[in-house]
């Protein structure tokens, strides 16, 4: 560590001069998340019993049941990823993914602040479960 | 001699957050300065009113990006002595373990900050990127990098096997002779020792006046940790806060080199002293709602956080308020800011490590 110039940085940023770059080149390489990352709520419909219990616990409330309809939904850019759902779920329906949730650009939101492909249902066809509709179809697992 | 009012913030490089200061000027002196917050200002403590209080932990390690483990520890605790849940052993050493780890990371972000603030970029990277070390360590065991979730009321919810604690001393020691040789830079750079030393001296006695916590009253040689008083697993760990007597920017940047060390040191006891083996209870569910009031220190990376909860047996808390280190420590900032030259402002500033979200709320 002689240094003549008493600059203690010297040795390392020459050491960085003919070193691997530190940082990745970020979209063409991306780093996989770590096991137990979380990123999104994933759903399966099949085992679901719709106790309502995840919509009551969500802190975000990023969760929309309807049991009488069948209907399971998340607005995934509401959702937190705090895990409290995957907790409570006696029937294991919901997991979560380590993936993180993809990125939206703006033409994928609607002029009114709409975020049409931001939601994600199970069930049957929201513009069916609307209110203003006298009655559902019958339940079906869309999507 | 002409008085300049000049404004300083809210929006200035050295600042990452919105705080505002009105610098009363004699030609390059700075005579008085005006703080003003309320930029940021989001009214986490008004949702207790409406979200329930099992909820509001989430709430609450939004406070802060960088100490969000502790607040929503701080959060945990509070309701924890309120509703008295006995804490299981292994959940309360796990949670010493990852406030000692953000203690290391908020330290890394802010030498670096600093560094950039002097205008040392090289240095600043390098201090970034050990701390991006840290933060894989913070996916890898509670699943986030910055908002951690891994509190709750009675516990936490994850586990860390003993062969993965083990594997994390390990890299933290690595990561501790890296940083050797960073702190090496930052004690003997004359540039740096030129920007930082006999820059805002504050004395002992006025760092007691003005209530000065954390490193900010450490560098000036008042004895004051709150992991002295040994509560959440403390007691059981050989500890000895880090004082420095200079009182000077320098003393506050080599206070917090010298927490980063001692950080990655309990880090290594709490693993050694922890009860060994998997599947051991980490959560004891709290049952029914919060009564009574409590206040609750803890000892944040930048000083002792002060919260205050009050249940009245309903879900929703009646009151939940925060006092942050940084909010602590402006008076003292101010003491530092007057007298000094102008070019020396953004120096001062950036060393009593401000938080304006924590301030704000």
């Amino acid at each position: 560590m002689a240094n003549p110039f008493r600059l203690p940085m010297v040795p390392r940023a020459l050491r960085n001069l003919v070193s691997r770059p530190a940082t990745r080149r970020y979209p063409s390489e991306i780093r996989p998340r770590f096991d137990g990352a979380r990123g999104t709520i994933e759903f399966d419909v099949e085992t679901c019993n719709y106790c309502m219990l995840c919509m009551r616990r969500c802190p975000a409330a990023a969760i929309t049941v309807v049991r009488e309809e069948r209907m399971w939904s998340i607005e995934q850019l509401t959702c937190i990823a705090c895990n409290v759902c995957v907790e409570v779920c006696a029937k294991k329906s919901l997991t979560m993914s380590r993936d993180s949730k993809h990125v939206h650009v703006r033409s994928e939101v609607g002029p009114q602040g709409q975020r049409p492909g931001h939601e994600e249902w199970h069930g049957a066809d929201p513009a069916l479960t609307a209110p203003v509709k006298p009655a559902a179809e019958a339940p079906t697992s869309a999507s | 001699m002409k008085r300049t009012t000049m404004p300083f913030g809210p929006q200035h490089p050295v600042l990452p957050e919105p705080l505002v200061l009105d610098l009363i000027l004699e030609d390059e002196r700075v005579i008085d300065a005006i703080p003003t917050i309320g930029y940021i200002h989001r009214g986490l403590e008004m949702m207790v009113e409406r979200v329930e209080y099992t909820e509001m932990g989430f709430v609450a390690e939004r406070i802060c990006g960088i100490c969000s483990f502790m607040h929503g520890m701080g959060y945990c605790v509070s309701l924890e002595s309120i509703m008295n849940v006995e804490v299981p052993e292994r959940a309360r050493w796990l949670r010493v373990i990852w406030a000692e780890i953000s203690r290391v990371q908020s330290h890394l972000l802010w030498l670096g900050l600093g560094a950039d603030a002097f205008g040392f970029e090289n240095l600043f990277m390098h201090c970034w990127r050990m701390r991006e070390e840290i933060l894989d360590i913070f996916e890898k065991t509670t699943g986030g990098r910055i908002i951690h979730s891994v509190n709750r009321i009675g516990g936490v919810k994850r586990d860390v096997s003993d062969s993965e604690l083990a594997a994390i001393v390990v890299k933290l020691d690595e990561l501790g002779t890296a940083f050797d040789a960073t702190a090496r830079v930052f004690a003997k750079d004359p540039s740096i020792r030129h920007r930082m030393s006999g820059v805002g001296v504050l004395s002992a006695d006025d760092a007691r006046a003005v209530d000065a916590v954390g490193p900010m009253a450490r560098a000036s040689g008042v004895v004051m940790d709150t992991r002295l008083s040994g509560t959440y697993g403390y007691d059981r760990l050989d500890f000895e806060p880090v004082i420095e007597t200079a009182g000077d920017c320098l003393a506050r940047v080599v206070v917090r080199m010298r927490e980063v060390t001692q950080s990655i040191g309990l880090v290594r006891q709490a693993v050694d002293k922890m009860p060994k083996g998997d599947g051991m209870a980490l959560e004891t569910k709290p049952r029914g709602n919060p009564t009574g009031e409590v206040f609750t220190r803890l000892e944040q990376p930048r000083g002792e956080v002060l919260y205050y909860v009050k249940g009245n047996g309903t879900k929703n808390l009646e009151r939940f308020r925060a006092r942050t280190p940084t909010f602590a420590n402006i008076p003292a900032m101010i003491k530092l800011v007057k007298g000094c030259e102008l070019a020396d402002v953004p120096n001062i500033i950036l060393t009593i490590d401000p938080c304006i979200s924590c301030t704000e709320r």
